[in-house]
């Protein structure tokens, strides 16, 4: 469903990604590690075009997102306006939740059925009550996001990404910012959409966790896969001295830099 | 004690009346200026977003008595008969409307980016995402500045008793010559000055509180 082949994106003079090449099958869950500055959130972001790339493609169902190629052979960035109609397909659930603070959780949901495919307001606001129902927050339907906590915040944000129906849901980091005991509730909701057999590509600290839902991990470092294969492999018996060092915070030893 | 001041009261609160029509308008029109010139700054090119800045600093760096005194004699200067109010008005809206465009245009940038980057990963395009997601949290950014603005627009109608034009500084400092009870006189205007802002200022606070509660 997704083809990512020889991805490069630089910010200004900083070379980020340096070639990035990966797949995601539909129904596939791909879990992305990597230490901090590797290039994964930038991975995530051009997925949905909220970054542009430089170098490489990247297909959805086939066809190449963000760029074309005109009459001339050359590479030509898409109207904003393409990129908006790919984004309705590919969702995003951002670290720091990112909920609209004027409008109540339930608005929050509506808001793109309602503003972005035109829905009438009461089968707008009947998906979006089912979609806070899924994720456990029917009754905070009428709240504002900042008496929310963050854990509820947070799963407002999935339900408010579901209700334009996308064909691949991206998280990026969604629990890092949350208090340890908030994170189960959140992890909770993510494990129940992979079991239903959506598309996701997921950026995450929480080993364990991606240990048990994905089907794939990627191991990024310094702009590349520097490993990728089944969790049973890649974070049980990791092949790569980065990767093992990496890991080794997750196996108890939290000094190492 | 204050009996000349009472005896010339009804003179003053006259003034007083002036005086509020002229903050009204200028708020009004200089308000209406600077919010389109700073959402034009914000969603216009580089060119665009030169001129604005060039109107900011200019009239930034300029005293609003000066802008006035430019404003009063420009008219003549360019061939025009007008009269000192629409003069120094016109003058003050200008003034007011730089700042204000630089309110309105630091309010929408201080929207989150992240708030851009969840409407657009809805799929929301440009318009959209200003009208329902930006712009709603701009205005409730924006508004204690400019409440606070106003305050000062209102406060500043009295420089224009400098090019001749009454008002109600204008009718003390005739009552003062007339009368000579100098310090009776400008205690009466100080306290009318204060009964016009006061409730600004309660709005302002109001305002702060019960708009940036969901923040």
């Amino acid at each position: 469903m997704i083809e990512v082949k020889e991805l490069k994106k630089s910010f200004g003079a900083l070379e980020v990604l340096k070639g990035v090449t990966f797949g995601v099958d539909k129904g596939e869950v791909v879990v992305v590690l990597g230490p901090s500055g590797s290039g994964k959130s930038t991975v995530l972001r051009c997925l949905n075009l909220l970054e542009d790339y430089e170098g490489g493609e990247i297909r959805i169902d086939g066809a190449v997102i963000g760029y074309r190629t005109n009459a001339n052979g050359q590479r030509v960035a898409c109207h904003e306006a393409e990129k908006a109609k790919l984004r309705e397909q590919v969702g995003m659930v951002f670290q720091s939740f990112n909920l609209f603070p004027h409008r109540t959780a339930l608005d929050n949901v509506m808001m793109g059925p309602l503003r972005v495919r035109g829905a009438a307001r009461k089968e707008a606001r009947t998906l979006a009550l089912e979609l806070l129902g899924k994720v456990g927050l029917a009754d905070k339907a009428d709240e504002y996001p900042i008496r929310l906590s963050g854990g509820q915040q947070q799963r407002v944000a999935i339900a408010r990404s579901l209700a334009m129906q996308p064909k691949v849901m991206l998280f990026d980091e969604v629990t890092s910012a949350l208090d340890p005991e908030l994170v189960g509730e959140v992890l909770r909701v993510i494990r129940q959409l992979a079991q239903e057999g959506m598309t996701m590509v997921i950026v995450t600290h929480e080993i364990p966790f991606a240990r048990d839902v994905s089907d794939r991990v990627l191991f990024v470092d310094g702009g590349v896969i520097v490993e990728q294969g089944p969790p049973s492999k890649v974070i049980a018996d990791p092949s790569s001295d980065r990767l093992k060092l990496f890991l080794r915070r997750y196996q108890g030893d939290y000094l190492v830099a | 004690m204050l009996n000349t001041l009472l005896a010339n009261l009804p003179y003053l609160l006259k003034g007083a009346v002036v005086t509020l029509w002229l903050s009204l308008i200028v708020v009004t029109f200089g308000t209406l200026l600077g919010v389109i010139v700073g959402l034009c700054a914000n969603v216009g090119g580089r060119l665009v977003q030169a001129l604005v800045t060039t109107y900011v600093f200019v009239l930034r760096g300029i005293p609003v008595l000066v802008v006035m005194l430019l404003g009063y004699y420009a008219f003549p200067a360019l061939g025009f008969r007008a009269n000192a109010y629409l003069a120094v008005g016109v003058a003050q809206v200008i003034y007011i409307g730089a700042f204000v465009a630089e309110i309105v245009r630091s309010a929408v940038l201080s929207v989150p980016a992240g708030q851009i980057a969840a409407a657009k990963s809805l799929g929301m395009l440009r318009i959209g995402i200003l009208r329902h997601v930006v712009l709603p949290q701009a205005a409730r950014i924006a508004v204690p500045p400019l409440l606070n603005n106003s305050l000062t627009a209102i406060k500043q109608t009295s420089y224009v008793s400098v090019v001749g034009a009454w008002e109600l500084t204008y009718a003390a400092r005739e009552i003062v010559e007339r009368t000579l009870a100098a310090f009776q006189i400008f205690l009466g205007v100080m306290a009318i000055y204060f009964l016009i802002c006061y409730p600004l200022s309660l709005l302002a606070r109001w305002c702060e509180k019960r708009l940036l509660v969901a923040h």
